[in-house]
């Protein structure tokens, strides 16, 4: 019913706004394909970066050593350029008239490669086999069991074409030669029709409409126009018109791999096989008397086919404003290393609406009027290098200049969607204010993405003919619209996961069965953890920290928390809790009881688990003995001397040895009088109950026996806990040793005199950062045994993994990490196993989105603390490693690629080092996940 | 002059379902933070709107007495996401999640076991009212149908502001799942394991009264006193016993006729009665009021069909059983909701001789005859070539215009599942070409000049 289909919705009324906007603003006429073009965002700056114009561009442009200019500016832009080019397939004898040969070749500049393979006489289907060994040409890699990958090679410097010959003996076995091509530079495939190309070696094989060269009597080229209908395929090629062979796959994720469709034609032809089995011994007399008929006469052809391939170039276009000293009148001069005829579509603007207006004259040479709406310049070419540019002599009043860029009559250049704009009015002010666009544009695209994201997935959903030649450039806010759809749902499967309890089987009987779906264990947790750390050490300073953190209790866990670690909430005599001296007392610097339980609630509203600090270390006294000596306990737990350690002489404990070190500042509680224990027992039991815990950060636990937080977590059954297990790394001469052995033996140690029962924060690992990042030893990052080297490499599931925490960083900086330095640090934490904890400064501070982002890539991929690392290097001035095989990450400045392959790797994230000035060849990790297989 | 056709064609409406308990029986939204992430992530996407359960069991805690007031926090969720919302009134009981029906309904049943369907053991199904009380005043003087009654004339009033804009529609529920059946397999097919043909629900007292009666009424009062003795259990195979026997089975005898046309019938009069009921109260909204019925295809591919036997369809190799429910349907201006879009026969156990296509198949041509249309869902997210076959339902030659994907919750948005969810949403959206082969500028401008007639083609010059 093809009335229905045109029915008018709301939807169509979101697109007109727009469509006047541009016609009112931007003076131009609309028309379809038009802006094949667009200016190339940050994000992907680098593209850019690769030519080495941008430094000429300057360094040749008159206006740049100027000292009055009032504005400059460099646009990066990107555009699409066609390369044309052939490709062929020539079946041949080879020279010594034996064997036959097969020759592919491209014109085109790329790394080409061919992915092929072979089919045996009596196979059905279209298996892929791999050819005999004798057939493949030098530099063949095997590919599986199915493929071969051969480069094509370019014969010679002087060569047009890039070959790849394949010999073969035409009384094998092999009844024909299947293939595909691939471009390593830009991963696209060339395929025949949506299928790999057939060259038949015998005629009786059935036509699935791949077949190259004609069944009969080769060289009569027999093509059939044929519709494509890979849909989802968005051409980095372009097929020529009416030689409609060829269908090119760009990478898209979760687009199926050449290799996983082998796969699963094999897949389906092992079916097909044993169902034909029975078939087949019946009919056998049949069939051998048609395998005499096969006609084994082979012909040689040769065919040649057109293709274009769209190369992104990148440009730039310069603009400075400077002010003539003799007339007033303000001077934009504007230039590009954009070849061809370039025209400036113009004008200027009174306001901040940027409605468009012509200037007064004078205008440039070569200038016309638009429609009265606008200007056209033709830029003219300069003298030297392969550049052009034009003045511009504008009154002074003016606001803004404006303008786009058209290269021919259907290819503008924009800046994103909108106009290039260069602000006029008011700039005086700020002389020499340099590199604006940079943090200009970065405003605009994310002031725009939020408030018109909605707007923006209709058209970019539902591909409108009428914009299909924007494609390019939606791509850029698709991609970034795919990402937030990723990071809600990553919310929401956190949220959704994290309450899956009990599962009822049954409908009728009245057992129901229950099963749990997550195995939780005090030490993990769900395994899918990640912890915030919710103060620092200034929190108590307000007097109100529980009711400040319940503002931000949703905003935390929508970055992807799902434990938080609270201050500790007893009475304390130093301010930031941790010096105990009532334990039933909960009111403290950070909030009242009470505001402590309302805080513990709201972090439950929004799923999060939360963890109480609890100091069993130690514990002030309230009184003195007969001595003087502060040892004497009271409020609801008033024990007396026996329950201090006896080996501090400074409070003269009647109790046991200690069972660890010693923290001098306070009298060390003994953990081997029952009644102690009995105590505390009932204490994290009374916290659980009354405050809603659900969880311990335990303090300083190297002062007493693991085997004893193993007690105290039995009776409190939290969902999680932790301990602060805190001493030196090993160092030679002041040289932190590569081996840390030792160090994370000792935390590994105490997990294991706590049965397991705890994780403990891995100091190990963040000592072994602060080195390999501050002093780029990179090396650092794998042990002996090309593991991580800190406890995440022993006991992933124990390790919680963190680069600071109130004590190392905040202001009391003990150990602090590296500044600058952060950002790589969780890098590797958040990507790595283990159950990494990320420190309140650090989540509030600008390290916040690309935090937020990290944490969604490893929710994204199901990273949890048990998963596998591979390290791929660990050298000087690079780690790489890949984890569950879906995450890749690099951190340092050195190179790493994910290997190509069948996996097909897609950028997830990357940064920059912002130590110092940032510049764009400088990215810390490259984060990618795998979306095939 | 330069001329801009803006068009949009009218996308097929896709709907994900909400969690079943996405209201919890305290009444307050469950995982609240979740789903307004996810509404936001499907708007996002492109989908249109979402599916809400809607339980009896939360909402009548007291017997007249409504507390909607979870559900009007997730209309106003899914309002504000710029969603439609498709409600679905579920009057009967989840067991996962537990969901019961409201607890005096469950106290009248205790002493009172009849108002629920009884097999032919005696055993009892819990989670809806056998169709046998329909109208007869077992729940504190009131009829389930007056009950009904209620409870929709209460969602109506409470929820008018939202209706024909945010809501646009409603499905009635009709029995076990919601569905119109009996609940003749107590336990779901779930894919991959064969089903036995299931137990004729007939035993309760009222069941039998009816049958008695009808069975008096046709001159053979002795065919009224039970049902057939020689089917098979739940779990066993058709031919395990001789009623669903392909060949000589008692399903073809006088007998086998007489009890099946009154099985089935009692089960259409039933859905008559609430979609009568559902089209009469929101008849004047701009609401579509839709029932679902099962895709009940074990053992379609033989002749007796037992399951849908069963489960109250008289389909046989040479009955189209679904003429009657169409027909009921077109009657009360109902819409179908088809379960099962996602599965494939290829991915069917090979001995269960079944075939959730072919009934499909059978199902639309039935409901496209009398011109009742049919939405679509499917049984669980994560089945075998799921996707696909929703897409090939969706899109084929015989497309349907709304589709409900169950459903939201840990695995849906789970790495496993929500990738695919995401292409496959896209994929639906994108039209099926390739920039490349869309004709070329001149040859579409021509053709859009040509359609330029249609007034909905939004013209706009330059």
């Amino acid at each position: 019913n093809p009335t229905l289909l045109f029915r008018p919705k709301a939807k169509v009324l979101l697109k007109l706004p727009r469509s006047l906007d541009c016609s009112r603003n931007r003076k131009l006429p609309l028309s379809r394909g038009s802006c094949l073009c667009s200016f190339n965002p940050r994000r992907t700056i680098h593209v850019v970066r690769a030519s080495s114009s941008e430094t000429a561009l300057i360094g040749n442009f008159d206006i740049s050593s100027s000292d009055d200019i009032l504005y400059k500016d460099i646009f990066p832009v990107k555009r699409i350029e066609k390369v044309e080019g052939k490709f062929f397939i020539r079946l041949d004898r080879s020279k010594d008239q034996h064997d036959w040969q097969l020759t592919v070749g491209c014109s085109l500049p790329g790394k080409w490669i061919l992915h092929w393979g072979v089919s045996y006489l009596g196979d059905s289907g279209s298996e892929w086999d791999q050819p005999p060994k004798g057939m493949r040409p030098p530099g063949s890699i095997p590919i599986k069991d199915y493929a071969i990958e051969t480069p094509l090679k370019k014969l010679s410097e002087g060569d047009i074409f890039h070959e790849v010959k394949i010999d073969f003996n035409p009384i094998s076995e092999i009844a024909a030669i299947h293939f595909v091509l691939k471009d390593e530079e830009t991963g696209a495939w060339y395929q025949h029709r949506g299928m790999d190309f057939k060259v038949p070696l015998v005629d009786y094989l059935e036509d699935d409409g791949n077949i190259v060269g004609a069944k009969r009597g080769f060289g009569r080229l027999n093509f059939a126009f044929f519709p494509k209908t890979l849909g989802a395929v968005t051409g980095q090629y372009r097929i020529m018109s009416q030689v409609a062979y060829f269908l090119v796959i760009y990478r898209i994720p979760s687009e199926p791999t050449l290799g996983d469709v082998g796969a699963l034609q094999q897949f389906s032809n092992v079916l097909l096989k044993s169902e034909a089995s029975h078939a087949d011994s019946q009919n056998n007399s049949i069939e051998s008397k048609d395998s005499k008929n096969k006609n084994r006469c082979l012909e040689g052809f040769y065919e040649e086919q057109s293709i274009v391939k769209e190369v992104s170039v990148g440009n730039l276009v310069s603009v400075a404003v400077r002010k003539s000293p003799e007339t007033g009148k303000v001077i934009v001069c504007l230039e590009t290393d954009i070849p061809g005829d370039v025209v400036v579509h113009w004008g200027v603007c009174r306001d901040d609406a940027k409605i468009w207006e012509i200037p007064a004259a004078p205008y440039p040479p070569e200038t016309t009027v638009f429609k009265n709406k606008a200007l056209r310049t033709l830029l003219q070419p300069k003298a030297t290098g392969n550049r052009s540019g034009a003045l511009f002599t504008l009154d002074e009043e003016h606001f803004g200049f404006l303008f786009v860029l058209k290269l021919d009559d259907n290819t503008w250049l924009k800046f994103k969607e909108d106009d290039f704009y260069v602000p006029l009015l008011g700039i005086s002010s700020v002389p020499g204010q340099y590199g604006q666009s940079d943090s200009t544009s970065e405003e605009i695209s994310s002031k725009s993405y939020t408030d018109g994201i909605i707007n923006e997935i209709r058209n970019l959903v539902s591909g409108l003919s009428s914009e299909k030649s924007q494609k390019t450039k939606k791509k850029e806010v698709q991609e970034s619209i795919l990402q937030e759809i990723e990071q809600l749902a990553a919310e929401a499967y956190s949220i959704f996961r994290s309450s899956i309890t009990t599962v009822p089987e049954e409908v009728v009987s009245e057992t129901e069965t229950t099963k749990p779906a997550v195995k939780i264990s005090s030490g993990t947790g769900t395994g899918f953890e990640i912890l915030c750390q919710g103060f620092n050490w200034e929190s108590h300073k307000s007097g109100r920290w529980y009711m400040e953190l319940k503002e931000k209790a949703s905003e935390i866990s929508s970055l992807g928390f799902t434990v938080i670690w609270l201050p500790p909430p007893t009475e304390s005599v130093s301010p930031e809790g941790y010096m105990p001296k009532d334990l039933y007392n909960l009111n403290s610097r950070y909030g009242t009881i009470d505001e402590l339980k309302e805080l513990v609630k709201s972090l439950h509203e929004v799923g999060m688990k939360v963890l109480g600090d609890v100091v069993l270390n130690h514990r002030c006294a309230h009184f003195k003995n007969q001595n003087g000596v502060w040892n004497i306990f009271g409020g609801r737990l008033n024990w007396d001397d026996r329950a201090v350690v006896a080996d501090d002489p400074h409070f003269q404990g009647r109790g046991n040895k200690s069972s660890g070190d010693n923290f001098h500042a306070a009298p060390n509680i003994d953990h081997s009088q029952e009644f102690v224990r009995k105590d505390l027992k009932e204490w994290l039991g009374w916290l659980r109950e009354e405050i809603g815990y659900d969880g311990w950060r335990l303090d300083f636990v190297r002062g007493f026996w693991g085997g004893y937080v193993k007690d105290y977590l039995e009776a409190s059954g939290p969902y999680f806990a932790v301990g602060e297990y805190w001493d030196s790394l090993s160092y030679t001469y002041g040289e932190m040793d590569h081996n840390q052995d030792s160090h994370r033996q000792r935390i590994v140690d105490w997990i294991n005199a706590t049965n397991g029962t705890a994780g403990a924060f891995d100091v190990t690992t963040k000592g072994i950062l602060h080195s390999a990042l501050e002093r780029c030893e990179y090396w650092r990052l794998s042990d002996q045994k090309g593991k991580p080297p800190g406890v995440v490499g022993w006991w992933p599931s124990r390790a919680v993994t963190f680069i600071e925490n109130h004590d190392t960083g905040s202001t009391q900086g003990h150990w602090r990490f590296p500044g600058g330095k952060e950002m790589q640090g969780y890098a590797y934490i958040l990507t790595h196993p283990g159950t990494p904890a990320v420190f309140y400064d650090h989540i509030f501070s600008h390290h916040r989105s690309e935090i937020a982002s990290l944490i969604s890539v490893r929710n994204r991929n199901g990273i949890h603390c048990r998963s596998l690392v591979k390290i791929v290097k660990a050298e000087r001035d690079v780690y790489a490693a890949i984890i569950d095989e879906k995450v890749a990450m690099k951190i340092g400045p050195g190179y790493y690629e994910p290997p190509s392959g069948s996996q097909r790797w897609s950028l997830a994230l990357e940064g920059r080092d912002y130590k110092g000035k940032a510049r764009p060849g400088d990215y810390w990790s490259q984060l990618a996940n795998v979306e095939g297989k | 002059q330069i001329l801009v056709f803006l068009f949009q064609l009218d996308r097929l409406r896709l709907f994900v379902g909400l969690p079943l308990d996405a209201v919890s029986d305290r009444n307050s939204v469950n995982h609240a933070r979740a789903i307004g992430a996810g509404l936001k992530a499907l708007k996002l996407l492109g989908v249109e709107g979402v599916e809400l359960p809607v339980w009896w069991g939360v909402v009548e805690n007291e017997m007249g007495k409504y507390d909607w007031s979870g559900y009007l926090a997730v209309a106003e969720m899914v309002q504000k996401a710029g969603l439609k919302l498709h409600v679905s009134l579920c009057f009967h009981a989840s067991s996962q999640p537990r969901i019961p029906l409201p607890k005096w309904v469950t106290k009248i049943g205790e002493s009172q076991s009849s108002i629920f369907f009884a097999d032919r053991s005696g055993q009892h199904y819990q989670q809806c009212l056998s169709l046998a009380v329909d109208d007869l005043a077992v729940l504190d003087g009131k009829t389930p149908v007056q009950v009904y009654q209620g409870f929709c004339e209460s969602f109506k009033s409470t929820f008018s502001p939202f209706m024909g804009s945010t809501i646009t529609g409603i499905s009635m529920g009709l029995g076990p799942d919601g569905e119109l059946r009996y609940p003749s397999h107590h336990k779901p097919a779930k894919s991959g394991t064969i089903t036995g043909v299931g137990e004729f629900q007939c035993y309760d007292t009222n069941m039998l009264n009816l049958l008695k009666q009808y069975a008096e009424a046709n001159g053979n009062p002795l065919w009224g006193l039970g049902g057939p003795h020689d089917a098979p259990t739940y779990d066993q195979a058709p031919n395990s016993n001789s009623f669903f026997k392909d060949h000589g089975g008692s399903w073809e005898s006088p007998y086998g006729d007489f009890f099946l046309s009154w099985y089935s019938s009692e089960l259409v009069s039933h859905g008559n009665r609430l979609l009568s009921l559902a089209s009469s109260i929101f008849g004047d909204t701009e609401v579509n009021v839709y029932g679902k019925v099962p895709l009940m295809h074990s053992w379609y591919k033989t002749r007796a069909h037992p399951s849908e036997l069963t489960a109250g369809f008289y389909n046989t190799a040479s009955r189209n059983g679904y003429e009657a429910v169409a027909e009921m349907f077109a009657r009360n201006s109902c819409k179908i909701i088809l379960p099962g879009m996602d599965l494939s026969d290829e991915h069917q156990p090979h001995d269960a001789l079944s075939s959730p296509e072919s009934l499909l198949a059978q199902i639309r041509t039935t409901c496209n005859k009398h011109r009742v249309e049919v939405a679509g869902q499917n049984l669980a997210s994560g089945a075998p070539g799921g996707l696909e076959q929703i897409k090939k339902n969706m899109l084929g030659e015989n497309p349907i215009d709304l589709f409900t994907y169950q459903r939201m919750g840990a695995h849906f948005f789970s790495p496993e599942h929500f990738p695919s969810f995401t292409e496959f949403v896209r994929s639906l959206s994108q039209p099926e070409l390739h920039p490349d082969d869309l004709p070329s500028d001149e040859a579409e401008a021509t053709e859009s000049v040509q359609t330029s007639s249609d007034p909905n083609i939004h013209l706009q010059t330059a």
